[in-house]
């Protein structure tokens, strides 16, 4: 939760999990093209979208996110072979949860990046950094107050 | 704990966005120093990191730069040049996803800050990993003796490997020693390889090859580096290095059976060779024939056979078992049932053939000797071959075949040749002959007088019938109007689909079929000759629909991972990102080895706990984020590696 008051606006804070073997890498394939793009999201590389564990994203919600992000590789692509569908079969799960917590779905958003898709990347955090700016800070209405995991 | 951060000023690329000196001061508290250097990754910038860390020896690195995936590897030997363990390194990506994507030297300087904090924080979590090492074999067990596995054998022989070669049926070469020419040369099959078979069984490194015909793999244990394979082999009854190959064993056998080496378009006797030039040179004895094995006090074949102790009764099943470090998987395909369309005829009309059934009949040491014969007797004088046969077609198969349409031009060109009055019609759906020679002869087709093409939209508008003393195909023009034309030998030319045996030997190998019946490869591109187990690869039309020049190069990619992987005298390398079970807090649910992508989790029965092979295992992490009792940890992103990370970042 990032305090927002009249001098300050409000900037949302994104965690991002990325997949080292495509959306990482387009996310390099971003930088290396020089686009920019808002400097809210701030990533946690992991080796498969598979690892993103459905309380990593529950922990950094508690953490202070605002927005949290998952990117795998597509269908049919992942180096791990399956990994990508494990997330988004967790993903789903996850989405109808979080609004037991009172998170709006759109705080938590799940897509496929390939390694070679820098501007979707690059769209997909702006629409990301968009969206949660418009929700307004994220408030956990005292779940925050919960012990870590 | 002493954290020591390096900053890459990587020319300008990241100091003209991000200000070193404000983050080293913001983080001054937090970590033992920051140094900035030009180009960290450049010979210069790596030796003044390895004297600097020498020199000031920290506990954890942090080395702020470009993409770790361009670096990091580079940087972790920087870590073992100072005598440190390169897993205690972290990198920040401040290049690509910071400094060239934040115009704002403002922002990017406060992005960067946070980045090195969380990667500080995660840096302190992580603990020196070893790599292990294990013994491996360097023997080989290669399933299939067609000629991607004969090439493969062959290869692997030659470079000193011990090679096992386990044949199915009691004759070597596979599928092309059946065919009397070959696509796209008209070159002769068994010619082409007979040369690859001498070199196989009698060659100067026949030594390293043990060739097992008439057995199969019952059962397989173990992994990459260390299988045991169980092979059944049924009894030969004659003894192949005794047999001098005369056969006269075969004229005196009074009984006999359909022949299932030119698909029961003739008989063979119990005691038979496959075919004439099959090789090994020796004939078998199938017990299910003999009258031996019916009860009668037959020993016609011994009696006549001029060498002692070479026809053999008193021979059973043998139980082997071999050691091997690799498997090769390369047991062909099959042809796609023409009982799927009835109204076709196969079988039920005389004279439809399948393609496989043609190729025997076209050759001289098939069933007719190579004479073409209508099913009254003389020479057909019209021939019809429907191409696409389950082909591209979404209710059978809808895959092309690619092999189908060539075999079809050689079919056009040896029926040509047979019978210089036949007419030739080619029914098909469409044509492809891909290739740099393959359209010479589908040239040689177009401009053959008396043959024709006839396109059809739907195999289900094709119907063969039978007329007087002759058939016709029924078909629909390009009017829509429906149309026929007489034939009297009609070649149906089926879908090309995964071997009979897949799902069997796939069980057993743990290696799973695809949608289409095929071994399912690593990746279709870059690895096509692996299988999803590590370990054991895939070779030739077991793996899609190919001809034999695919399938002898994959078979020789095979070998290629073999040599490479398995190096006679070297240990595997186990990468040590991979998983562990928390024993004690192990459920034994087995949520993991569900998820496990490369089956690399398995179960102890005694205790009820789940193991992770870490030779098989990738490191992905699916099972550590599945383990619902939170028993495995992933080696290099452990939860607490990754909590921290995220506590740092998001504060």
């Amino acid at each position: 939760m990032t305090p927002s008051t009249a001098s300050e606006p409000f900037e949302p804070k994104i965690a991002g999990f990325l997949c080292n073997w495509c959306s990482y890498a387009g996310a390099d394939k971003a930088g290396a093209s020089q686009t920019p793009y808002p400097p809210n999201l701030h990533v946690i590389r992991v080796m498969c979208s598979g690892r993103v564990d459905p309380q990593f994203l529950l922990q950094a919600f508690r953490l202070g996110a605002d927005g949290v992000l998952v990117l795998a590789c597509h269908a049919g692509d992942c180096h791990y072979k399956e990994g990508n569908y494990r997330a988004t079969q967790r993903h789903r799960m996850l989405r109808r949860m979080l609004a037991q917590f009172g998170i709006e779905e759109q705080r938590c958003r799940f897509d496929y990046v390939s390694a070679a898709e820098g501007e979707k990347f690059v769209r997909l955090v702006t629409e990301m950094v968009e969206t949660v700016r418009a929700l307004g800070p994220l408030s956990l209405r005292g779940f925050e107050s919960l012990p870590a995991a | 704990m002493k954290v020591g951060v390096y900053f890459c000023n990587c020319g300008s690329n990241i100091s003209e966005r991000i200000d070193a000196q404000k983050i080293a001061s913001e983080l001054s508290g937090e970590i033992a120093w920051m140094e900035a250097v030009d180009f960290a990754c450049s010979e210069e910038g790596q030796e003044s990191l390895v004297r600097h860390l020498a020199e000031h020896r920290p506990d954890r690195v942090v080395v702020a730069a470009c993409s770790p995936r361009e670096h990091e590897a580079t940087f972790q030997r920087v870590l073992e040049r100072a005598g440190m363990n390169p897993w205690l390194l972290q990198m920040v990506n401040i290049r690509e996803q910071v400094a060239w994507v934040t115009p704002d030297p403002e922002l990017a300087t406060r992005k960067a800050a946070r980045w090195i904090r969380g990667a500080s924080a995660r840096v302190r979590r992580h603990e020196p990993l070893e790599t292990r090492e294990v013994e491996a074999s360097g023997n080989v067990l290669i399933i299939g003796a067609g000629p991607a596995g004969l090439k493969a054998a062959l290869l692997l022989a030659e470079a000193g490997r011990k090679v096992v070669l386990v044949e199915k049926t009691p004759v070597l070469g596979g599928m092309p020693v059946r065919y009397e020419d070959l696509f796209p040369n008209m070159e002769c099959g068994p010619c082409m390889l007979e040369p690859v078979l001498g070199e196989v069984m009698h060659g100067p490194h026949a030594s390293n090859l043990e060739i097992l015909t008439l057995a199969e793999v019952t059962e397989v244990t173990g992994y990459y580096g260390n299988f045991t394979a169980k092979i059944r082999q049924a009894p030969r009854h004659v003894d192949v290095e005794k047999c001098i190959g005369c056969g006269e064993c075969i004229a005196p056998c009074p009984a006999s059976s359909p022949n299932e080496f030119n698909y029961g378009l003739d008989e063979r006797k119990a005691m038979s060779l496959a075919f004439a030039g099959a090789l090994p040179n020796a004939p078998f004895l199938d017990e299910a024939a003999c009258v031996r094995w019916k009860g009668e006090d037959c020993q016609a074949c011994l009696d006549a056979c001029p060498v002692e102790d070479t026809v053999l009764f008193h021979c059973g099943v043998k139980h082997l078992k071999r050691n091997a470090g690799a498997i090769i998987v390369a047991i062909g395909s099959a042809l796609y049932s023409c009982a799927e369309f009835s109204a076709l005829g196969h079988r039920a009309i005389p004279g439809v053939y399948t393609s496989l059934e043609f190729e025997r009949l076209l050759a001289s040491n098939g069933p007719t000797a190579g004479e073409l014969r209508a099913p009254g007797g003389g020479p057909p004088s019209r021939v019809a071959i429907i191409h696409c046969v389950g082909s591209l077609d979404e209710k059978h198969r809808p895959y092309c075949s690619g092999v189908c349409c060539q075999y079809a031009f050689k079919f056009n060109h040896l029926v040509r040749k047979k019978l210089p009055e036949a007419a030739i019609v080619h029914f098909y759906k469409e044509l492809c002959v891909p290739g740099k020679e393959e359209f010479a002869l589908y040239e040689h087709a177009r401009q053959t007088a008396g043959a024709t093409f006839v396109r059809y939209t739907s195999l289900a508008d094709l119907r063969v019938v039978t007329e007087d003393d002759s058939k016709a195909v029924i078909y629909r023009d390009a009017a829509g109007a429906e149309a026929r034309i007489s034939a009297d030998v009609i070649v149906l030319c089926p879908a090309v689909v995964g071997p009979a045996d897949a799902a069997q030997l796939g069980a057993t190998l743990d290696i799973s079929p695809d949608r289409f019946g095929f071994f399912e490869e690593l990746h279709s591109r870059l690895d096509s000759a692996q299988s999803k187990m590590k370990g054991i690869y895939l070779a030739g039309a077991c793996q899609a629909p190919m001809d034999i020049q695919k399938s002898i190069n994959q078979g020789l990619a095979a070998a290629g991972y073999v040599l490479s992987g398995l190096v006679e005298g070297k240990r595997l390398r186990i990468d040590p990102i991979t998983a562990s079970v928390d024993e004690p807090r192990c459920s034994g649910c087995r949520t993991c080895g569900a998820v496990c992508p490369y089956k690399a989790i398995g179960f102890l029965p005694d205790s009820r706990r789940a193991t992770v092979n870490a030779l098989l295992c990738q490191g992905c992490g699916t099972c550590v984020a599945a383990c619902p009792a939170g028993a495995i940890q992933g080696a290099h992103f452990a939860n607490a590696q990754i909590y921290a990370e995220m506590e740092a970042l998001l504060q």
